[in-house]
């Protein structure tokens, strides 16, 4: 139960009549609010709820926190815990419940990733983005997120296990679909994500692929308005922000999102720099070294270094030994996303707009997306699922249909 | 004999051996009990038991002792005379479980009767209780010898008394496995049957849609005009489910309606429609505004100076995307009744999703109509 510490209760008076039930918690659950969502007015038919002492706000943060039902833990971060749950009303809906950390720096507040979560996500609606479905606080005013359930991992878990998942060109480019249309959406409704990797994008039960983790999403600046360099995890992080540029825009996320195309079809990391300085030395050497020719102005940037000697930007030629396996259209694609200057890096939407959609081979289904295996696939899914049709179907023929110790030895 | 190993003697064994102690179980670094030669020794050192009495030996042993016919088994106290046809590997490890099974492997042999034979459910319940009683005294009697017999004596007397039933069983028994294994057959056919089909419709969508695809560029190629057609029906394949535009062209729709006639089957109802047309990177979303134009530039002293500005521009900054958010902001949520929606759910998400909201972040649900596309533009207290 949240109670704000400034609400003075008039305990003595009411303790005869909150008696009976000892905690609003262990009422029966009759007074789940409608399906509406809309918050029931205060309840005068029960005289024996406790609510004479909440607010208004308390009493729908706890009608909010009644409806769902809290499972076993998930995973533990930093600075949340996710559990799962569902709903109380009906358990097939199922969700994970982030419950954040009380911080120590932000003991008298909110911690600013959680407020920037619950900002922007409850602002966007989209089948590529996570949904945020309800927000509460439970006693000790821990926040609590209800964010939608995406069972099947991450983009990282497909990538890193190499023995595990087979993909190909297909795939990639169904995942990188799905992946641009998110960052397109943020970007179309001006939220810069600010922290996209591989482990940020959750694959939901039905295989699509939902940006998560808006702890360090902002709306863009306004002009004058400095915005911190300190974001997106190193490997991802474009130039601009390691020079120390303070005013950047979309094109940021679209570099990390060119990197994680990087990293689909090479499955490790594209530049995997051990510290900021040797990051610049990475991108120097993999893509080019940012000169005032190929960005005009990046030597005026606060933290603009780069070290050694000065690597020309590599032609399709380079790129197309590595990156070779999506073709000649995507290695298009992701050059462009990888263009040193932000000015002159592709947006969202020219990503979607790019040719490479429409190029041979389709993208695969969400269906057929390689994912995590929860026990044996349908017959009809795997038949169809075939790459080669002709293939003949010998998975079973080994193994007994029944247990048949006649056919051992006679 | 002159030589017997010095294992303990069994009590229980003879007959059909009355009971293997799991302790017989060979393991991979096992030494011959009969000739104690040792695995290091030889390492093709190969185990054969004789189902008489289940005691294992090496290969070399049953050779030696058996190549002249048959001889008593070697083990202290076991008087069993053994033969060697009768060796062979055991196929568990553990010889008590090969034994139950052998001994399984008989009785089922024996007792073949199948549900139908039975007049009811309880009937067959009764007597698979009875072959399984039977078959326990037959594998766990060991110290028990009179049980033992008895259950051997009644398996042999019905073997002798039913042979016709169990001989026609038999039959009836291959003859089901048989019709099972072709519709097996029959079903992988059906399966690549169907493959071979989805394959040939797959390459005729690709032709048909090289054969539009050229077409529209004819038809660009002819005029003008045309380009607004292409666009049009592009968009419309790629929509999952599109309401027939009112104002369509009819050569337009046409095609629509051909790419969608694929459908196949009725279980694949929710795939099918999918899997027509080319892919839409833009899953169905636009968001180009319908209400203003945006410009590529608003003259405004304030703004002009942040456009020239390096330290804005250098890093990707561009004064576009503000105005783009103003303008955006400034029009976002006009036209928009939440009333109207909440009542009719006219649009299918966000109804719902207004409600959800409402629930969770309104302090008010009377209060003034907040329209929930209007982005709170609070300043931002994170730099």
């Amino acid at each position: 139960m949240s109670a704000s510490p400034l609400v003075a209760y008039p305990t003595d008076t009411l303790k005869v009549n909150s008696r009976p039930t000892a905690s609003p918690l262990k009422r029966p659950i009759s007074a789940a609010p409608s399906s509406d969502g809309t918050p029931r007015p205060p309840v005068q038919a029960q005289p024996t709820r406790p609510h004479a002492t909440m607010d208004l706000a308390e009493q729908m943060n706890d009608d909010e926190k009644r409806k769902w039902v809290k499972g076993k833990k998930l995973g533990e971060g930093t600075y949340a815990n996710v559990f799962a749950a569902h709903l109380r009303t009906d358990p097939s809906q199922k969700a994970a419940i982030k419950k954040i950390k009380v911080q120590k720096e932000y003991r008298d507040g909110m911690a600013p990733d959680a407020l920037r979560e619950i900002k922007h996500l409850q602002e966007l609606n989209h089948p590529n983005v996570v949904r945020l479905i309800s927000v509460f606080s439970s006693k000790d005013q821990n926040l609590n997120l209800v964010l939608e359930y995406l069972p099947l991992g991450d983009l990282e878990d497909l990538i890193r296990n190499v023995n595990t998942y087979r993909y190909g060109a297909a795939d990639i480019k169904a995942w990188m679909g799905m992946l641009c249309r998110g960052v397109w959406f943020c970007h179309e409704n001006f939220v810069l994500h600010r922290d996209i990797k591989p482990n940020n994008i959750l694959i939901a039960a039905n295989g699509e692929a939902k940006l998560a983790d808006f702890g360090l999403a902002r709306s863009f600046s306004d002009p004058a308005i400095p915005m911190t360099t300190n974001v997106i995890t190193r490997w991802y992080r474009p130039p601009e922000l390691l020079f120390g540029a303070r005013h950047y825009s979309g094109a940021v996320d679209v570099w990390s999102v060119g990197l994680v195309f990087a990293e689909l079809i090479i499955r490790s990391p594209f530049l995997p720099g051990d510290s900021e300085i040797n990051q610049i030395d990475c991108i120097c050497r993999a893509i080019g070294t940012p000169t005032e020719e190929n960005w005009p102005g990046v030597t005026k940037l606060p933290g603009y270094a780069v070290a050694g000697e000065t690597v020309p930007v590599y032609g399709k030629d380079a790129y197309m030994g590595r990156f070779g396996a999506v073709g000649a259209d995507g290695v298009d694609l992701l050059m462009k996303t990888l263009v040193l200057d932000p000015r002159k890096r592709i947006t969202a939407r020219e990503m979607l707009e790019h040719k490479w959609w429409r190029s041979e081979p389709k993208p695969t289904r969400n269906e057929d997306l390689p994912r995590k295996t929860k026990g044996g696939l349908e017959k009809m899914a795997a038949d169809l699922k075939r790459v080669n049709p002709m293939e003949e179907d010998n998975r079973g023929a080994k193994v007994a249909r029944k247990l048949d110790f006649g056919a051992m030895k006679k | 004999m002159s030589r017997k190993p010095a294992v303990a003697p069994r009590a229980s064994i003879g007959g059909g051996g009355g009971g293997v102690p799991g302790a017989l179980a060979i393991s991979s670094d096992d030494m011959c009990p009969v000739c104690k030669t040792i695995r290091y020794l030889n390492k093709d050192m190969e185990f054969l038991i004789n189902p008489e009495c289940y005691h294992p030996m090496c290969s070399n042993c049953v050779n030696r002792l058996f190549n002249d016919g048959p001889n008593q088994c070697p083990y202290a106290g076991c008087h069993q005379t053994l033969r060697r046809k009768g060796f062979r590997s055991a196929f568990f490890g553990d010889l008590t479980v090969e034994r139950e099974v052998d001994i399984r492997r008989r009785v089922a042999a024996v007792f073949n009767q199948v549900e139908d034979d039975f007049e009811t459910l309880g009937d067959y319940n009764d007597y698979l209780q009875q072959v399984e009683d039977l078959t326990f005294d037959l594998v766990f009697s060991g110290a028990d010898e009179g049980r033992r017999r008895k259950a051997e004596a009644n398996l042999q007397q019905w073997e002798a008394e039913h042979k016709a039933d169990i001989e026609r069983n038999k039959k009836a028994g291959r003859e089901a496995d048989e019709t099972a294994r072709r519709r097996l057959a029959a079903e992988r056919e059906a399966a690549r049957q169907r493959r071979l089909e989805a394959a040939r419709e797959a390459e005729e969508e690709r032709l048909e849609r090289v054969r539009s695809n050229e077409e529209a560029l004819d038809q660009l190629a002819k005029g003008d005009g045309a380009a607004k057609v292409q666009l049009k029906r592009r968009g419309q394949q790629g929509r999952p489910v599109a309401a027939p535009a009112p104002e369509a062209d009819g050569a337009a729709e046409v095609t629509g309606a051909a790419g969608r006639l694929s459908i196949r089957g009725l279980k694949e109802k929710k795939r099918a429609p999918e899997s027509t047309g080319p892919y839409d990177p833009f899953a169905g979303y636009d968001f180009h505004p319908d209400r203003y134009k945006l410009r590529d530039a608003f003259a405004s002293d304030w703004l002009d100076g942040f456009a020239r500005d390096p330290k804005h521009s250098t890093g990707g900054y561009d004064v576009r995307e503000y105005y783009a958010r103003a303008m955006f902001d400034a029009f976002s949520g006009m036209g928009v009744f939440i009333g109207d929606e909440k009542e009719t759910g006219s649009l299918d998400m966000s109804a719902r999703e207004v409600a959800d909201f409402g629930a969770g972040m309104a302090a008010e649900q009377s209060g003034p109509v907040v329209a929930p596309s209007i982005r709170m533009e609070v300043d931002d207290v994170f730099a």
